[in-house]
């Protein structure tokens, strides 16, 4: 059975692009048929992450306003077979976004046999980021380890449970994960950031993974490849625990424990 | 089930606004004005433009006619807005309406006007009067069962729950940017980070109680109390229960090592 899943935080900037990019990636690369959608209207940049910018011919939009068909829009991934991309409009307003139309685009998909339908939420409270997780089965919400975003992710969790259509309906609630982003064990370590145990004390939901903060992720966004595909960096080890985890898999933590460097290495140096 | 914000052009639904009560004890103009001066320290945006329902019913009977356009303009001054009066006397009414206020005629608040020197003074929540079914027997153990809302689910930044008409149980954490409001008492068997009312209605005897107790903000019966230095810290995290004496608000620990 297909599952749709938002990926959103209340706050921008804090990696929901990024994680929604390599989540998706990761579930593909498992041969899981996916699809990843950008809803957010005006402002799209999955596209550019996911190095598609310049096959985007249709997009949400029109699918939404029947100006185009599903399989017109839905852009394939260069590296996986299985994953495709339904990216925003760059030119329209985000309230062309209709609930009916949203529906029936997640009814479309499902019914092409995609078992994960990604949504990759826009920042804030607004019309976009309730279209993106209205229809949510899951709920992947990204926080980095800073007041602030913590903050923003509980307002958000409060709209999931509030106005999800699970919710609405009374049906079973829509099942939340949390992953924390940009997370420095180092920092961590010296008190300048919230640690993980701190962010799960006030979200009180499952934590599905942490990423580590890494150059890497700004690298992977320039060249358009998600992050996961950098094999043997923390990041995409990080990614694909992640999408272990969320398969059913257990897999322990990691990067989450500062080990100072040794004396060679301060003398040598490590990179 | 469909409800999506694009079908219908408007909504009504019943909702309790927060509004400060102004409660005059004069109608002079200029011991107003000195009041709210000291009141405010200078700080222009004291009050933030917060709601405010001016309670004429502690003037003493016969006392000098009330100047409404000055005293709406002295509020608005303070950044008080002014949009209901309360307990006004009927020979009041035409020229309240005249100037755009709504008359509140919900039932006298129970608790004595606090003086201007508390905390800070606000007999707080419910511009609408709540007429709630099982009505609230004041003094009686803070709340008719009946009325009594259970809360399992943390309350997140954001979310506001009202217990009208009785009591308010939270089992789950009630976290920073949350209100949790209740005509009773409060009672959080877990971590209170947000802001609690209790006895929105007036109800002095209500109490607020929390497993660890680190509110942003308390009220009961309108009179509140801030932390910005912090919540003290010898009872900050620890079970604890605030209550209303006289016009103060007393922390007492309920720690059962701690207690007699």
């Amino acid at each position: 059975m297909a599952r749709i899943i938002v990926v959103t935080s209340g706050k921008g900037g804090v990696g929901k692009t990024t994680s929604s990019a390599s989540f998706s990636t990761g579930l593909a690369m498992r041969g899981h048929k996916t699809v990843v959608i950008d809803f957010d209207v005006g402002l799209r940049n999955l596209d550019l992450i996911m190095g598609c910018e310049r096959r985007v011919v249709y997009d949400l939009i029109n699918v939404i306003n029947k100006e185009a068909s599903l399989n017109q829009a839905l852009i394939k991934d260069k590296h996986c077979d299985n994953l495709f991309i339904l990216p925003a409009s760059q030119t329209r307003d985000k309230d062309a976004l209709s609930e009916d139309g949203v529906e029936a685009v997640l009814a479309d998909l499902i019914a092409m046999g995609f078992e994960f339908i990604i949504c990759d939420s826009p920042a804030g409270i607004e019309h976009g980021a309730l279209m993106a997780l209205t229809f949510a089965d899951e709920a992947l919400i990204v926080t980095n380890p800073e007041v602030s975003s913590v903050r923003d992710s509980d307002r958000i969790l409060g709209i999931i449970q509030a106005k999800s259509r699970r919710a609405q309906s009374g049906g079973e609630p829509v099942k939340e994960h949390l992953l924390i982003t940009r997370y420095s064990p180092k920092r961590v370590e010296n008190g300048e950031m919230l640690s993980y145990t701190d962010v799960q004390e006030i979200l009180r939901i499952p934590l599905m993974g942490i990423i580590p903060e890494s150059e890497q992720v700004l690298h992977a966004s320039n060249q358009g490849n998600p992050a996961i595909h950098f094999k043997g960096t923390d990041v995409a080890e990080a990614y694909e625990d992640v999408v272990a985890r969320f398969l059913g898999e257990q897999r322990p933590l990691r990067f989450t424990d500062y080990e100072k460097p040794g004396l060679l290495k301060r003398l040598f140096g490590a990179k | 089930m469909s409800k999506s914000p694009f079908q219908k052009p408007i909504e009504i639904k019943i909702s309790t606004v927060v509004a400060v009560s102004a409660i005059l004890h004069t109608s002079d103009g200029i011991a107003l004005d000195a009041a709210l001066k000291g009141m405010t320290g200078g700080v222009s945006d004291f009050f933030e433009g917060d709601l405010a329902v001016i309670d004429v019913g502690d003037l003493a009977p016969g006392s000098e006619r009330i100047d409404w356009s000055g005293t709406i303009a002295l509020l608005k001054k303070y950044r008080l807005n002014p949009v209901a009066v309360r307990n006004a006397r009927p020979d009041m009414v035409d020229e309240i309406v005249a100037h755009g206020l709504s008359l509140d005629t919900g039932k006298r608040d129970e608790t004595s006007a606090p003086p201007v020197a508390a905390p800070v003074v606000a007999p707080a929540p419910v511009a609408e009067p709540v007429q709630a079914a099982p009505a609230l027997i004041p003094g009686a153990n803070g709340g008719a069962n009946a009325a009594t809302v259970i809360i399992d689910t943390p309350v997140r930044a954001g979310q506001r729950i009202y217990a009208r008409g009785g009591d308010l149980i939270v089992m789950a954490v009630v976290n920073n940017g949350a209100e949790i409001i209740a005509d009773g008492s409060i009672h959080v068997y877990n971590t209170l980070n947000g802001r609690a009312l209790a006895g929105a209605s007036g109800d002095a005897s209500a109490r607020i109680f929390a497993l660890s107790m680190s509110p942003e903000l308390v009220s009961i019966a309108g009179v509140y109390r801030t932390f910005e230095d912090g919540f003290p810290a010898d009872q900050a995290r620890q079970p604890a229960q605030i209550r209303l004496n006289g016009d103060k608000l007393d922390i007492q620990s309920v720690n059962s090592t701690t207690r007699a």
